[in-house]
């Protein structure tokens, strides 16, 4: 039995040893040969932030397939907009050519500008025989520094007044959209609407202590205009019962889904609430809902797209930002995605408009006409924390109104 | 040879500790040096005259050429749309003159490029010359004709003092600015509160829970594993649960505590400042509560049977035993429990930067959450680091209390 298994493990071992000794033969690859491309490509890498639309994708294989000096290669990072500003600086900071065109959201232009990592870009928009006042006002604002143009508009966004048409009178509902009326008036019908068709709130929007809150207290000061009016005017709101009892935590998401729920009479949202009631998959349909421009004026949001002033592709950087951000780019981004073109003169472009049924209203017309920015300083991030903290402590009841206009005064300085 | 062998003989203990040293040399002490470093200097990224480490004046050399290149440019705009001969003979000159001034500049500084270090006397001759393009920007304004870019101009050639860095060394300013800042008083005392009421109460009920762990019946093993869940869940995912439980609209502890009479409202929970850093607490109780009686119980472990035996011989009740025998002879364990609770607690910061994001109004802010926007949002590295040193020191001087006031010896004589 002994010898069997002395026999057996030699035999194992000799097998093994004589496995690992046969010499190995390299397959032998027989790659076809390929056609050798005339030129090599330089690649272009794009920082942009995921898109739940095929328009990205759409937009960088119209790009490759239009070029043959650049290639270019979307590196999608994180979508959560604060981690992506976070990355970006890490990157960016370290004076690194990693990403040579950047998008970026339209309140870090400042920021990025003052810390020299973008590329002014007035002479691209003179070569192209552009004029800045070809673009989107809000959007060119947000990331124009010290005189100087960084960016173009990826898409632009807007915030304004959803309102529900099947319960609104005519009367009122034309009122709204003219833009003609006060917030104590938008406050007066969301009073008098609650309740109907089902609805628990008159009025809902963002005020929860983050960068919502900035946006909306932005359209409640007009522009920071006057801000202890602003604030008064939205504690009021808050008091009120036409808004729910937790409104100082609402975001974008409890927005929307009170509104589409057939909760809300009133909302503040983007336009991608629209295109949620579009979808039919909530108990409100697009047929029953109803644009208006806000009282004071509609924050812009979005996207913008700057050069980073390190890149060693900035040629081709440069060729396809004005690819992107230009009439042949935004309509892909706008027929495909439904995004708002940042290229004004697609406003009138009829694949555009026939993609965006947004754009013909006249309602959303108004709001488009009157857009406000944020402040465009080098230390957003430190003002806009500040408005929030203050805004949100007195709104709750936590703060002083003169504690709060003094402290968002001297910020804004 | 022979001496070196007899060296390593003689101090073979430190030989074998070096490549223990050279690593934590590299990854802990070389980067709490640099940190350091940072807190003595006005270092912040926005800023391009403070984004480095400078202790001597420099001249950036991009930036400049970029401004000139857009003074001249603003200047080819104007000359584009004046009306009168003599201003646009004048902008020609100008033209010309800033051209020259910028050559005169690069033979001051020579062919380098980049941010170039230079003399003080260099500078002021720089200096000089900006007031001299100053003047004459400033005499073209004033000149009687129609000018479109004037606003535009100014901002860009403010640009020019923004090319001149000087050393942003600033001593102990930080530290002077953290002690005033009211903001960082504010946070460090809610981290000090947090703190102490929450391992307060964990120790409590961590003492308690190791005690029932430590008893010998039916299902201890199921006990032990089952009470170390919380501890083992993700704390940004326990504190995700948490926001749900304690949501104004749907939440049910909110819902509960209301119905009880602790809170007037479901959602003042986490709407006032005392409730939400009270909901704070009470979920990092929960969840670090099993962390501490494990730590404990390993300490109960290892006291003799024998000694609560021989008491209770000599007539020693439940209580007296407790007293006199546990609690002492737990008190290594007790300290090193509680040393290693206090310092996790002093930089708890993912529970609340997920359950309330330091809301409401920032009064939930712990001094961790500000650190980290301070330096990440807001790119103010040498106030950030100063404010991580301040937390250091703190750290450094909780410990040092612990085992004083416990006096323990942890290391033997």
């Amino acid at each position: 039995m002994k010898k069997l298994l002395a026999m057996v493990l030699v035999l194992v071992m000799v097998l093994a040893v004589g496995c690992q000794s046969t010499p190995k033969v390299a397959p032998v690859t027989t790659e076809p040969t390929q056609p050798a491309a005339p030129v090599e490509k330089v690649t272009v890498k794009f920082a942009v932030q995921a898109d739940s639309t095929d328009a990205l994708n759409q937009l960088v294989k119209a790009y490759n397939d239009s070029s043959d000096k650049y290639q270019v290669e979307a590196v999608v990072m994180t979508n959560d907009s604060g981690n992506m500003h976070d990355q970006l600086i890490n990157s960016l900071s370290s004076k690194s050519g990693e990403y040579d065109v950047i998008s970026m959201d339209v309140v870090w232009a400042g920021e990025f500008a003052a810390a020299g990592y973008l590329e002014p870009i007035d002479t691209l928009i003179k070569d192209n025989g552009w004029l800045p006042t070809d673009f989107n006002a809000g959007s060119m604002a947000s990331g124009k520094y010290k005189g100087k143009n960084y960016v173009l508009p990826y898409f632009s966004d807007l915030g304004f007044l959803f309102f529900r048409k099947d319960i609104l009178s005519a009367e009122d509902a034309k009122k709204l959209e003219e833009g003609g009326y006060t917030w104590a008036e938008l406050l007066k019908m969301a009073e008098g609407y609650m309740g109907q068709k089902g609805t628990k709130y008159g009025h809902v929007y963002q005020s929860k202590q983050y960068e919502g809150l900035t946006c909306n207290l932005n359209e409640f000061t007009a522009n920071w205009s006057d801000i202890k009016g602003g604030l008064e005017t939205m504690a009021k709101f808050v008091k009120s019962k036409a808004t729910p009892e937790d409104i100082l935590a609402y975001t974008e998401g409890e927005t929307h889904n009170a509104f589409l729920n057939g909760e809300a009479v009133f909302a503040r949202n983007w336009p991608y609430m629209n295109g949620m009631a579009a979808s039919g998959e909530y108990n409100v349909k697009a047929e029953q809902v109803g644009f208006a421009p806000l009282p004071t004026g509609s924050t812009v949001g979005g996207w913008i797209l700057g050069v980073n002033a390190n890149s060693t592709k900035m040629d081709g950087a440069k060729d396809f930002l004005s690819f992107i951000a230009g009439p042949k780019g935004q309509k892909i981004n706008a027929t495909v995605g439904s995004y708002m073109p940042g290229f004004n003169a697609l406003l009138a472009d009829s694949d555009v408009l026939a993609a965006n049924a947004l754009l013909t209203n006249t309602g959303f017309q108004n709001a488009l006409k009157a857009t406000i920015a944020r402040p465009v300083v080098a230390n957003y991030s430190e003002v806009s924390d500040v408005i929030q903290i203050k805004a949100h402590e007195f709104l709750s009841g936590n703060g002083k109104l003169e504690d709060a206009v003094k402290a968002i005064e001297e910020k804004l300085k | 040879m022979s001496k070196i062998l007899k060296f390593f003989d003689r101090h073979l203990a430190y030989v074998m500790i070096i490549p223990a040293i050279i690593l934590i040399l590299l990854f802990s002490i070389l980067p709490i040096l640099e940190s350091t470093r940072y807190a003595f200097f006005d270092f912040q990224l926005n800023d391009q005259k403070k984004s480095g480490i400078y202790m001597t004046s420099n001249y950036n050399m991009p930036l400049s050429d970029e401004t000139f290149e857009y003074i001249d440019y603003y200047l080819e705009i104007e000359a584009a749309t004046v009306q009168k001969a003599d201003t646009i003979q004048y902008i020609n000159r100008m033209r010309d003159d800033i051209k020259g001034y910028q050559l005169n500049l690069k033979s001051i500084l020579g062919s380098q490029t980049g941010v170039v270090e230079t003399s003080r006397e260099n500078i002021q001759v720089i200096q000089a010359i900006n007031k001299d393009i100053k003047f004459a920007i400033d005499l073209l304004y004033s000149m009687d004709d129609v000018f479109y870019s004037e606003e535009d101009m100014q901002a860009v050639a403010s640009e020019l003092e923004t090319c001149i860095i000087e050393s942003n060394f600033i001593g102990l300013d930080n530290f002077k600015q953290i002690l005033s800042d009211p903001r960082v008083i504010y946070t460090l005392s809610i981290t000090l509160i947090f703190t102490f009421i929450s391992v307060f109460c964990e120790l409590l009920l961590g003492l308690a829970l190791a005690l029932i762990m430590n008893k010998a019946m039916k299902g201890r093993g199921l006990i032990r594993t089952f009470s170390l869940i919380p501890w083992a869940i993700p704390t940004s995912v326990a504190a995700l649960m948490w926001s749900y439980l304690y949501n104004g609209s749907s939440g049910i502890v909110a819902t509960a505590f209301s119905n009880i009479g602790l809170i007037g409202q479901p959602t003042e929970l986490l709407l006032t400042a005392k409730a939400a850093l009270g909901s704070i607490i009470m979920a990092d109780v929960w969840k670090t509560t099993p962390y501490m009686a494990l730590l404990i119980l390993a300490g109960l472990q290892v006291i003799p049977n024998a000694l609560y035996e021989s008491s209770s011989l000599d007539g020693a009740n439940k209580i007296m035993q407790f007293r006199h025998i546990t609690l002492p002879l737990l008190k290594p364990s007790i300290l090193v429990a509680l040393l290693f609770r206090t310092l996790d607690a002093f930089r708890v910061f993912d529970l609340i930067w997920v359950l309330t994001g330091g809301g409401p109004g920032g009064t939930t802010e712990s001094i961790s959450v500000y650190a980290y926007k301070v330096m990440f949002a807001q790119t103010r590295f040498g106030y950030g680091s100063a404010m991580v040193l301040i937390m250091a020191i703190a750290v450094g001087m909780i410990s040092y209390a612990y085992i004083k006031i416990l006096d323990v010896k942890l290391i033997g004589e």
